[in-house]
Protein backbone atom coordinates (compact mmCIF):
# COMPACT_ATOMS: atom_id res chain seq x y z
CA UNK A 1 0.00 0.00 0.00
CA UNK A 2 1.68 2.62 -1.22
CA UNK A 3 0.67 6.47 -0.46
CA UNK A 4 2.01 7.84 -3.82
CA UNK A 5 -0.34 6.19 -5.78
CA UNK A 6 -3.34 7.92 -5.10
CA UNK A 7 -1.79 11.12 -6.59
CA UNK A 8 -2.35 11.86 -10.34
CA UNK A 9 1.49 11.01 -11.21
CA UNK A 10 1.75 9.45 -14.21
CA UNK A 11 1.12 6.07 -14.15
CA UNK A 12 3.95 3.44 -12.26
CA UNK A 13 5.11 0.93 -15.19
CA UNK A 14 4.06 -1.74 -12.92
CA UNK A 15 0.60 -1.69 -11.35
CA UNK A 16 -0.73 -4.19 -8.94
CA UNK A 17 -5.05 -4.49 -9.64
CA UNK A 18 -7.06 -6.34 -7.78
CA UNK A 19 -10.89 -7.37 -7.87
CA UNK A 20 -12.79 -8.59 -4.62
CA UNK A 21 -16.56 -8.56 -3.97
CA UNK A 22 -17.03 -10.35 -0.68
CA UNK A 23 -19.52 -12.59 -2.65
CA UNK A 24 -18.96 -15.79 -4.92
CA UNK A 25 -21.17 -16.84 -8.01
CA UNK A 26 -21.13 -12.50 -9.27
CA UNK A 27 -18.81 -13.11 -11.87
CA UNK A 28 -15.69 -11.62 -10.56
CA UNK A 29 -13.51 -14.54 -12.15
CA UNK A 30 -14.35 -13.56 -15.47
CA UNK A 31 -14.46 -10.15 -14.90
CA UNK A 32 -10.63 -10.44 -14.12
CA UNK A 33 -9.95 -12.75 -17.08
CA UNK A 34 -11.22 -10.76 -19.25
CA UNK A 35 -10.29 -7.17 -17.90
CA UNK A 36 -6.83 -9.36 -18.18
CA UNK A 37 -7.58 -10.25 -22.23
CA UNK A 38 -8.31 -6.58 -22.49
CA UNK A 39 -5.28 -5.26 -20.86
CA UNK A 40 -3.07 -7.84 -23.03
CA UNK A 41 -4.88 -6.80 -26.37
CA UNK A 42 -3.84 -2.97 -25.17
CA UNK A 43 -0.05 -4.18 -25.27
CA UNK A 44 0.33 -4.26 -21.80
CA UNK A 45 1.99 -7.59 -20.42
CA UNK A 46 -0.26 -8.89 -17.58
CA UNK A 47 -0.08 -11.72 -15.50
CA UNK A 48 -3.37 -13.15 -13.66
CA UNK A 49 -3.11 -14.49 -10.69
CA UNK A 50 -5.72 -16.66 -9.49
CA UNK A 51 -5.78 -15.67 -5.06
CA UNK A 52 -8.75 -17.17 -4.90
CA UNK A 53 -6.75 -20.06 -2.61
CA UNK A 54 -9.64 -22.06 -1.73
CA UNK A 55 -12.07 -22.10 -5.16
CA UNK A 56 -9.26 -21.56 -8.12
CA UNK A 57 -11.03 -21.44 -11.04
CA UNK A 58 -9.54 -18.43 -13.55
CA UNK A 59 -8.16 -20.92 -15.43
CA UNK A 60 -11.34 -22.35 -16.37
CA UNK A 61 -12.28 -19.08 -17.42
CA UNK A 62 -9.00 -18.95 -20.04
CA UNK A 63 -9.69 -22.55 -21.37
CA UNK A 64 -6.62 -23.67 -19.91
CA UNK A 65 -6.34 -26.72 -18.37
CA UNK A 66 -5.31 -26.97 -14.77
CA UNK A 67 -2.03 -25.84 -14.65
CA UNK A 68 0.40 -28.31 -13.32
CA UNK A 69 2.49 -25.50 -11.06
CA UNK A 70 0.28 -23.25 -8.85
CA UNK A 71 0.46 -20.50 -6.26
CA UNK A 72 0.56 -23.65 -3.75
CA UNK A 73 3.63 -24.59 -4.98
CA UNK A 74 5.43 -21.18 -4.80
CA UNK A 75 3.53 -21.26 -1.13
CA UNK A 76 4.73 -24.49 0.09
CA UNK A 77 8.26 -23.60 -1.33
CA UNK A 78 8.21 -26.37 -3.74
CA UNK A 79 9.80 -24.46 -6.56
CA UNK A 80 12.10 -21.39 -5.94
CA UNK A 81 10.81 -18.53 -7.46
CA UNK A 82 7.34 -17.26 -8.34
CA UNK A 83 8.45 -17.13 -12.12
CA UNK A 84 8.63 -21.22 -12.00
CA UNK A 85 4.42 -21.13 -11.41
CA UNK A 86 3.82 -18.69 -14.48
CA UNK A 87 2.29 -20.28 -17.11
CA UNK A 88 1.45 -18.96 -20.46
CA UNK A 89 -2.38 -18.81 -21.74
CA UNK A 90 -3.65 -19.20 -25.93
CA UNK A 91 -3.48 -15.65 -25.41
CA UNK A 92 -0.13 -12.61 -26.38
CA UNK A 93 1.15 -11.28 -23.07
CA UNK A 94 -1.20 -12.60 -21.46
CA UNK A 95 0.20 -15.18 -18.29
CA UNK A 96 -1.83 -16.81 -15.52
CA UNK A 97 -0.30 -17.88 -12.39
CA UNK A 98 -3.10 -20.58 -11.44
CA UNK A 99 -4.60 -20.83 -7.86
CA UNK A 100 -4.12 -23.38 -4.86
CA UNK A 101 -7.01 -25.75 -4.69
CA UNK A 102 -4.92 -28.53 -4.64
CA UNK A 103 -3.29 -27.29 -0.96
CA UNK A 104 -5.61 -28.20 2.11
CA UNK A 105 -6.08 -25.00 3.85
CA UNK A 106 -4.47 -22.64 1.49
CA UNK A 107 -7.14 -20.20 2.28
CA UNK A 108 -5.05 -19.62 5.63
CA UNK A 109 -2.00 -19.56 4.39
CA UNK A 110 0.65 -17.72 7.51
CA UNK A 111 1.11 -14.48 7.41
CA UNK A 112 4.62 -14.41 6.06
CA UNK A 113 3.65 -16.80 3.44
CA UNK A 114 1.51 -14.25 2.80
CA UNK A 115 4.32 -11.51 2.88
CA UNK A 116 6.21 -13.57 0.46
CA UNK A 117 3.60 -13.87 -1.89
CA UNK A 118 2.71 -10.16 -1.88
CA UNK A 119 6.11 -9.14 -2.42
CA UNK A 120 7.15 -11.86 -5.24
CA UNK A 121 3.74 -10.86 -7.26
CA UNK A 122 4.76 -7.22 -6.67
CA UNK A 123 8.29 -7.39 -8.42
CA UNK A 124 7.10 -9.88 -11.50
CA UNK A 125 8.14 -8.56 -14.26
CA UNK A 126 5.16 -7.16 -16.53
CA UNK A 127 2.53 -4.21 -17.03
CA UNK A 128 -0.06 -4.93 -14.83
CA UNK A 129 -0.75 -8.29 -12.19
CA UNK A 130 -4.48 -8.99 -12.03
CA UNK A 131 -5.60 -10.66 -8.64
CA UNK A 132 -8.68 -12.40 -8.63
CA UNK A 133 -9.56 -12.49 -4.95
CA UNK A 134 -11.66 -15.33 -3.42
CA UNK A 135 -15.08 -14.66 -1.81
CA UNK A 136 -15.22 -13.70 1.99
CA UNK A 137 -13.39 -11.12 4.14
CA UNK A 138 -10.47 -12.68 5.66
CA UNK A 139 -7.56 -11.09 6.49
CA UNK A 140 -5.45 -12.88 3.74
CA UNK A 141 -8.28 -11.59 1.21
CA UNK A 142 -8.38 -8.24 2.54
CA UNK A 143 -4.55 -7.70 2.57
CA UNK A 144 -4.21 -8.65 -1.07
CA UNK A 145 -7.16 -5.92 -1.95
CA UNK A 146 -5.31 -3.78 -0.12
CA UNK A 147 -1.36 -3.87 -1.45
CA UNK A 148 -3.09 -3.20 -5.07
CA UNK A 149 -2.92 0.24 -6.92
CA UNK A 150 -6.48 -0.56 -8.22
CA UNK A 151 -8.70 -2.48 -6.38
CA UNK A 152 -12.14 -2.80 -8.15
CA UNK A 153 -15.16 -4.56 -5.87
CA UNK A 154 -17.53 -6.00 -7.98
CA UNK A 155 -21.03 -6.09 -7.31
CA UNK A 156 -24.33 -7.40 -8.69
CA UNK A 157 -27.63 -5.55 -8.47
CA UNK A 158 -28.97 -7.75 -5.40
CA UNK A 159 -29.50 -7.09 -2.12
CA UNK A 160 -27.03 -10.14 -0.83
CA UNK A 161 -24.25 -9.20 -3.18
CA UNK A 162 -24.45 -4.91 -2.01
CA UNK A 163 -24.61 -5.57 1.29
CA UNK A 164 -22.15 -8.32 0.98
CA UNK A 165 -19.68 -5.36 -0.89
CA UNK A 166 -20.16 -2.94 1.76
CA UNK A 167 -19.03 -5.23 4.76
CA UNK A 168 -15.98 -6.23 2.15
CA UNK A 169 -15.57 -2.00 2.27
CA UNK A 170 -15.74 -1.57 5.55
CA UNK A 171 -13.37 -4.53 6.46
CA UNK A 172 -10.88 -3.42 3.96
CA UNK A 173 -10.94 0.11 5.23
CA UNK A 174 -10.72 -0.91 8.87
CA UNK A 175 -7.93 -3.35 8.41
CA UNK A 176 -5.93 -0.78 6.45
CA UNK A 177 -7.18 1.65 9.29
CA UNK A 178 -5.88 -0.54 12.30
CA UNK A 179 -2.48 -0.64 10.29
CA UNK A 180 -1.71 2.73 10.64
CA UNK A 181 -2.91 3.00 13.99
CA UNK A 182 -0.27 4.58 16.48
CA UNK A 183 -0.90 2.90 19.57
CA UNK A 184 -2.86 -0.12 21.32
CA UNK A 185 -5.66 1.93 22.24
CA UNK A 186 -6.58 2.94 18.95
CA UNK A 187 -6.35 -0.78 17.66
CA UNK A 188 -8.62 -1.65 20.05
CA UNK A 189 -11.10 1.23 19.52
CA UNK A 190 -11.19 -0.07 15.58
CA UNK A 191 -11.16 -3.87 16.58
CA UNK A 192 -14.09 -2.81 18.51
CA UNK A 193 -16.28 -1.41 15.57
CA UNK A 194 -14.99 -4.28 13.52
CA UNK A 195 -17.56 -6.48 15.81
CA UNK A 196 -20.67 -4.80 13.93
CA UNK A 197 -22.80 -5.36 16.97
CA UNK A 198 -20.63 -3.33 18.87
CA UNK A 199 -21.08 -1.92 22.01
CA UNK A 200 -19.67 1.44 21.02
CA UNK A 201 -22.49 1.50 18.42
CA UNK A 202 -19.91 2.62 15.87
CA UNK A 203 -21.59 2.01 12.67
CA UNK A 204 -19.71 3.94 10.04
CA UNK A 205 -15.63 4.94 9.34
CA UNK A 206 -17.19 8.56 10.38
CA UNK A 207 -18.14 7.11 14.05
CA UNK A 208 -15.29 5.64 14.12
CA UNK A 209 -13.02 8.04 13.49
CA UNK A 210 -15.41 10.60 15.70
CA UNK A 211 -14.37 7.49 18.55
CA UNK A 212 -10.86 7.31 17.97
CA UNK A 213 -10.89 11.51 18.27
CA UNK A 214 -12.21 11.10 21.40
CA UNK A 215 -10.00 8.72 22.53
CA UNK A 216 -7.07 10.13 21.04
CA UNK A 217 -7.43 13.78 19.36
CA UNK A 218 -3.51 12.95 18.33
CA UNK A 219 -3.79 9.90 16.41
CA UNK A 220 -7.09 11.03 14.33
CA UNK A 221 -5.02 12.37 11.27
CA UNK A 222 -2.68 9.83 10.45
CA UNK A 223 -6.38 7.78 10.08
CA UNK A 224 -7.58 10.55 8.19
CA UNK A 225 -5.54 10.19 6.07
CA UNK A 226 -5.68 6.50 5.33
CA UNK A 227 -9.33 6.80 4.71
CA UNK A 228 -8.68 9.98 2.32
CA UNK A 229 -6.41 7.72 0.22
CA UNK A 230 -8.64 4.48 0.40
CA UNK A 231 -10.04 4.24 -3.29
CA UNK A 232 -12.48 1.47 -4.31
CA UNK A 233 -13.89 1.57 -7.72
CA UNK A 234 -17.23 -0.39 -8.00
CA UNK A 235 -18.02 -2.38 -10.88
CA UNK A 236 -21.81 -3.33 -11.36
CA UNK A 237 -22.25 -6.70 -12.91
CA UNK A 238 -25.33 -8.62 -14.73
CA UNK A 239 -27.35 -5.09 -14.55
CA UNK A 240 -30.40 -5.29 -16.89
CA UNK A 241 -31.68 -1.94 -16.96
CA UNK A 242 -31.12 1.40 -16.46
CA UNK A 243 -32.25 1.44 -12.93
CA UNK A 244 -29.12 -1.47 -12.66
CA UNK A 245 -26.33 0.69 -13.61
CA UNK A 246 -27.71 3.93 -11.40
CA UNK A 247 -27.04 1.51 -8.50
CA UNK A 248 -22.98 2.52 -9.48
CA UNK A 249 -23.58 5.96 -8.75
CA UNK A 250 -25.73 5.31 -5.87
CA UNK A 251 -22.87 3.17 -4.45
CA UNK A 252 -20.37 5.86 -4.78
CA UNK A 253 -22.83 8.36 -3.21
CA UNK A 254 -23.72 6.65 -0.19
CA UNK A 255 -20.25 5.74 0.35
CA UNK A 256 -19.15 9.63 0.36
CA UNK A 257 -22.11 10.72 2.24
CA UNK A 258 -22.59 7.87 5.12
CA UNK A 259 -18.81 6.11 5.13
CA UNK A 260 -16.69 9.04 4.04
CA UNK A 261 -15.75 6.75 1.46
CA UNK A 262 -14.22 8.55 -1.51
CA UNK A 263 -15.09 5.55 -4.12
CA UNK A 264 -15.42 5.75 -7.79
CA UNK A 265 -17.94 3.97 -10.20
CA UNK A 266 -15.45 1.86 -13.12
CA UNK A 267 -18.27 0.74 -15.13
CA UNK A 268 -21.47 -1.86 -15.36
CA UNK A 269 -21.40 -4.94 -17.55
CA UNK A 270 -24.81 -6.08 -18.49
CA UNK A 271 -25.84 -9.47 -18.10
CA UNK A 272 -25.23 -11.13 -21.22
CA UNK A 273 -26.21 -14.69 -22.83
CA UNK A 274 -22.70 -14.62 -24.61
CA UNK A 275 -21.08 -15.20 -21.65
CA UNK A 276 -22.64 -18.07 -20.22
CA UNK A 277 -22.35 -19.49 -23.81
CA UNK A 278 -18.88 -19.38 -23.56
CA UNK A 279 -18.71 -20.26 -20.19
CA UNK A 280 -20.16 -23.68 -20.76
CA UNK A 281 -17.84 -24.08 -23.80
CA UNK A 282 -14.91 -22.96 -21.78
CA UNK A 283 -13.93 -20.53 -23.45
CA UNK A 284 -13.10 -16.44 -22.31
CA UNK A 285 -16.13 -14.68 -23.38
CA UNK A 286 -14.74 -11.63 -24.04
CA UNK A 287 -12.22 -13.51 -26.93
CA UNK A 288 -14.85 -15.68 -27.89
CA UNK A 289 -17.32 -13.14 -28.72
CA UNK A 290 -15.51 -9.68 -28.54
CA UNK A 291 -18.91 -8.03 -30.72
CA UNK A 292 -21.39 -8.80 -27.65
CA UNK A 293 -22.37 -6.15 -25.43
CA UNK A 294 -20.70 -7.03 -21.75
CA UNK A 295 -17.37 -7.90 -24.05
CA UNK A 296 -17.34 -4.44 -25.42
CA UNK A 297 -18.79 -2.98 -21.76
CA UNK A 298 -15.75 -4.67 -19.77
CA UNK A 299 -13.30 -3.33 -22.43
CA UNK A 300 -14.93 -0.19 -21.60
CA UNK A 301 -13.80 -0.43 -17.90
CA UNK A 302 -10.11 -1.38 -19.07
CA UNK A 303 -9.46 1.43 -20.85
CA UNK A 304 -10.99 3.57 -18.49
CA UNK A 305 -9.18 2.22 -15.39
CA UNK A 306 -5.96 2.78 -17.58
CA UNK A 307 -6.68 6.09 -18.65
CA UNK A 308 -8.00 6.75 -15.29
CA UNK A 309 -11.28 7.76 -16.05
CA UNK A 310 -14.47 6.77 -14.30
CA UNK A 311 -18.50 6.74 -14.66
CA UNK A 312 -18.35 10.15 -12.91
CA UNK A 313 -22.28 11.61 -12.08
CA UNK A 314 -21.98 15.20 -13.44
CA UNK A 315 -25.40 17.01 -13.29
CA UNK B 1 -23.96 10.89 9.40
CA UNK B 2 -24.10 14.15 8.10
CA UNK B 3 -21.83 17.29 9.30
CA UNK B 4 -24.22 19.44 10.72
CA UNK B 5 -23.21 22.57 8.96
CA UNK B 6 -23.71 20.94 5.50
CA UNK B 7 -25.33 23.45 3.15
CA UNK B 8 -28.88 22.36 0.85
CA UNK B 9 -26.29 22.52 -2.09
CA UNK B 10 -23.82 19.39 -0.45
CA UNK B 11 -26.53 17.37 0.62
CA UNK B 12 -27.68 17.41 -3.45
CA UNK B 13 -23.87 17.26 -4.29
CA UNK B 14 -24.49 20.56 -6.04
CA UNK B 15 -22.38 23.79 -6.59
CA UNK B 16 -23.86 26.92 -5.55
CA UNK B 17 -24.28 27.79 -9.22
CA UNK B 18 -26.74 24.66 -10.31
CA UNK B 19 -29.11 25.39 -12.80
CA UNK B 20 -33.08 24.71 -11.88
CA UNK B 21 -32.46 21.42 -14.32
CA UNK B 22 -29.47 20.33 -12.79
CA UNK B 23 -31.10 20.95 -8.97
CA UNK B 24 -33.77 18.43 -10.22
CA UNK B 25 -31.38 15.49 -11.26
CA UNK B 26 -29.47 15.48 -8.36
CA UNK B 27 -32.59 15.44 -6.65
CA UNK B 28 -33.97 11.98 -8.02
CA UNK B 29 -30.62 10.56 -7.70
CA UNK B 30 -30.54 11.50 -4.12
CA UNK B 31 -34.20 10.44 -3.54
CA UNK B 32 -33.99 7.46 -5.24
CA UNK B 33 -30.99 6.86 -2.58
CA UNK B 34 -32.96 6.62 0.13
CA UNK B 35 -36.32 4.88 -1.33
CA UNK B 36 -37.15 2.21 1.51
CA UNK B 37 -36.22 -0.73 -1.35
CA UNK B 38 -33.47 1.04 -2.66
CA UNK B 39 -30.18 -1.04 -3.07
CA UNK B 40 -27.66 1.10 -2.25
CA UNK B 41 -28.65 1.97 1.23
CA UNK B 42 -31.25 -0.78 2.52
CA UNK B 43 -28.45 -2.78 4.21
CA UNK B 44 -26.45 0.51 5.08
CA UNK B 45 -28.82 2.72 7.00
CA UNK B 46 -32.03 1.69 9.30
CA UNK B 47 -35.04 2.85 8.61
CA UNK B 48 -34.71 5.93 11.46
CA UNK B 49 -31.34 7.17 9.65
CA UNK B 50 -33.12 6.60 5.92
CA UNK B 51 -36.09 8.85 6.81
CA UNK B 52 -34.01 11.13 8.50
CA UNK B 53 -31.49 11.31 5.40
CA UNK B 54 -34.55 11.44 3.29
CA UNK B 55 -36.17 14.21 4.86
CA UNK B 56 -32.71 16.27 4.46
CA UNK B 57 -32.79 16.16 0.92
CA UNK B 58 -36.44 17.02 0.79
CA UNK B 59 -35.92 19.90 3.37
CA UNK B 60 -32.59 21.26 0.58
CA UNK B 61 -34.94 20.79 -2.11
CA UNK B 62 -37.85 22.48 -1.22
CA UNK B 63 -35.88 25.42 -0.47
CA UNK B 64 -33.17 25.34 -4.09
CA UNK B 65 -36.48 24.61 -6.21
CA UNK B 66 -38.05 27.22 -5.01
CA UNK B 67 -36.71 30.70 -6.89
CA UNK B 68 -37.79 33.31 -3.79
CA UNK B 69 -36.91 30.68 -0.90
CA UNK B 70 -33.38 29.86 -2.77
CA UNK B 71 -32.33 33.79 -3.30
CA UNK B 72 -33.35 34.34 0.45
CA UNK B 73 -31.29 31.18 1.72
CA UNK B 74 -28.00 32.24 -0.91
CA UNK B 75 -28.26 35.61 0.77
CA UNK B 76 -28.14 34.04 4.02
CA UNK B 77 -24.67 31.85 2.73
CA UNK B 78 -23.50 35.20 1.64
CA UNK B 79 -23.14 34.06 -1.78
CA UNK B 80 -22.65 36.90 -4.06
CA UNK B 81 -25.27 37.87 -6.46
CA UNK B 82 -22.34 38.49 -9.06
CA UNK B 83 -21.91 34.87 -9.31
CA UNK B 84 -25.52 33.59 -8.25
CA UNK B 85 -27.10 31.43 -11.24
CA UNK B 86 -30.11 32.16 -12.97
CA UNK B 87 -33.05 31.26 -11.04
CA UNK B 88 -35.86 30.86 -13.48
CA UNK B 89 -36.83 27.05 -14.31
CA UNK B 90 -36.26 26.21 -18.04
CA UNK B 91 -39.22 24.75 -20.09
CA UNK B 92 -38.63 21.24 -20.60
CA UNK B 93 -38.51 18.65 -17.60
CA UNK B 94 -34.90 17.33 -16.47
CA UNK B 95 -34.07 13.77 -18.33
CA UNK B 96 -32.73 10.74 -16.93
CA UNK B 97 -29.86 10.84 -14.00
CA UNK B 98 -27.09 10.65 -16.52
CA UNK B 99 -28.06 13.11 -18.51
CA UNK B 100 -26.29 16.51 -18.44
CA UNK B 101 -27.62 20.63 -18.28
CA UNK B 102 -27.67 23.38 -19.85
CA UNK B 103 -28.19 23.32 -23.54
CA UNK B 104 -25.05 25.22 -25.27
CA UNK B 105 -24.18 25.32 -28.76
CA UNK B 106 -20.41 25.09 -30.12
CA UNK B 107 -18.99 27.30 -32.82
CA UNK B 108 -19.79 26.20 -36.01
CA UNK B 109 -19.11 23.70 -38.03
CA UNK B 110 -19.06 21.64 -35.50
CA UNK B 111 -15.74 19.15 -35.91
CA UNK B 112 -15.82 15.61 -34.09
CA UNK B 113 -12.74 17.00 -32.51
CA UNK B 114 -14.99 19.78 -30.68
CA UNK B 115 -17.17 17.52 -29.52
CA UNK B 116 -14.63 14.92 -27.84
CA UNK B 117 -12.65 18.25 -26.47
CA UNK B 118 -16.00 19.52 -24.90
CA UNK B 119 -17.11 15.98 -23.70
CA UNK B 120 -13.77 15.78 -22.19
CA UNK B 121 -14.06 19.32 -20.43
CA UNK B 122 -17.69 17.99 -18.95
CA UNK B 123 -15.56 14.38 -17.40
CA UNK B 124 -18.13 12.37 -19.76
CA UNK B 125 -17.03 8.83 -20.67
CA UNK B 126 -18.11 7.71 -23.91
CA UNK B 127 -19.83 4.64 -22.64
CA UNK B 128 -21.71 6.94 -20.56
CA UNK B 129 -23.06 8.75 -23.84
CA UNK B 130 -23.64 4.73 -25.24
CA UNK B 131 -24.90 3.30 -21.76
CA UNK B 132 -27.77 6.80 -21.77
CA UNK B 133 -28.16 6.25 -25.67
CA UNK B 134 -28.08 2.25 -26.15
CA UNK B 135 -25.78 2.99 -28.98
CA UNK B 136 -22.47 1.58 -29.60
CA UNK B 137 -20.02 3.11 -28.39
CA UNK B 138 -17.60 2.64 -31.57
CA UNK B 139 -20.38 4.85 -33.31
CA UNK B 140 -19.62 7.73 -30.83
CA UNK B 141 -15.96 6.97 -31.82
CA UNK B 142 -16.41 7.57 -35.03
CA UNK B 143 -18.04 10.63 -34.72
CA UNK B 144 -15.38 11.89 -33.03
CA UNK B 145 -12.69 10.79 -34.96
CA UNK B 146 -14.37 11.92 -38.21
CA UNK B 147 -14.30 8.73 -39.94
CA UNK B 148 -16.73 9.31 -42.66
CA UNK B 149 -15.50 5.99 -44.11
CA UNK B 150 -17.39 4.02 -41.18
CA UNK B 151 -19.95 7.02 -40.19
CA UNK B 152 -23.49 5.28 -40.38
CA UNK B 153 -26.02 7.05 -43.40
CA UNK B 154 -27.00 10.41 -42.27
CA UNK B 155 -30.67 9.52 -41.23
CA UNK B 156 -29.03 6.86 -38.34
CA UNK B 157 -25.95 9.40 -37.70
CA UNK B 158 -28.92 12.51 -37.07
CA UNK B 159 -30.29 10.28 -34.29
CA UNK B 160 -26.73 9.58 -32.77
CA UNK B 161 -25.38 12.75 -32.87
CA UNK B 162 -28.55 14.23 -30.96
CA UNK B 163 -28.01 11.47 -28.46
CA UNK B 164 -24.04 12.52 -28.06
CA UNK B 165 -25.40 15.74 -27.65
CA UNK B 166 -28.12 14.92 -24.88
CA UNK B 167 -26.09 13.49 -22.61
CA UNK B 168 -22.92 15.82 -23.18
CA UNK B 169 -25.32 18.93 -22.33
CA UNK B 170 -25.29 20.32 -25.75
CA UNK B 171 -27.91 21.55 -27.77
CA UNK B 172 -29.19 18.48 -29.79
CA UNK B 173 -30.74 19.78 -33.21
CA UNK B 174 -27.95 22.34 -33.69
CA UNK B 175 -25.04 19.79 -33.09
CA UNK B 176 -26.51 17.16 -35.16
CA UNK B 177 -27.26 19.97 -37.99
CA UNK B 178 -23.88 21.49 -37.89
CA UNK B 179 -21.96 18.10 -37.91
CA UNK B 180 -23.99 16.90 -41.11
CA UNK B 181 -24.15 20.10 -42.88
CA UNK B 182 -19.88 20.03 -42.48
CA UNK B 183 -20.00 16.09 -43.92
CA UNK B 184 -21.86 17.01 -46.99
CA UNK B 185 -20.34 20.22 -48.30
CA UNK B 186 -17.08 18.09 -47.66
CA UNK B 187 -18.24 15.39 -49.71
Amino acid sequence: MSGALALPLPQPRRQVWSIGGGKGGIGKSLLAASLGWYLARLGKRVVLVDADLGGANLHTCLGVPGPARTLGDFIQRRVARIEDVVVDTPFPRLQLISGASDVLGAANIKYQQKVRVLNRVRALDVDVVLLDLGAGTSNNILDFFLVADVSLLAVVPEPTSIENGYRFIKSALYRRLRMAAPTAAVREVIDGALDLKNSGGIRSPLELLAAVERQDPGAVAALRRELAEFHPRFVVNQVRSPADIAVGHQLVTACARHLGIRASYAGAVHYDDAVWRAVRQRRLFAAQDPDSPAAQEVRQIARGLVEGESMALVW
Amino acid sequence: MSPPVETHYGVLGLGPRASFEQIERAYRHAAGLYEGDALATYSLLDDEERQAARARVEEAYAILKDPLRRFEYDRQLGLDSETAPSYAPPAAAASPATARAAAVALPEPVTGADLKRFRESRGIALREIATASKVGVRYFEYIEADRRDVLPAPVYLRGFLQEYARVVGLDPRRTAESYLARLATAR
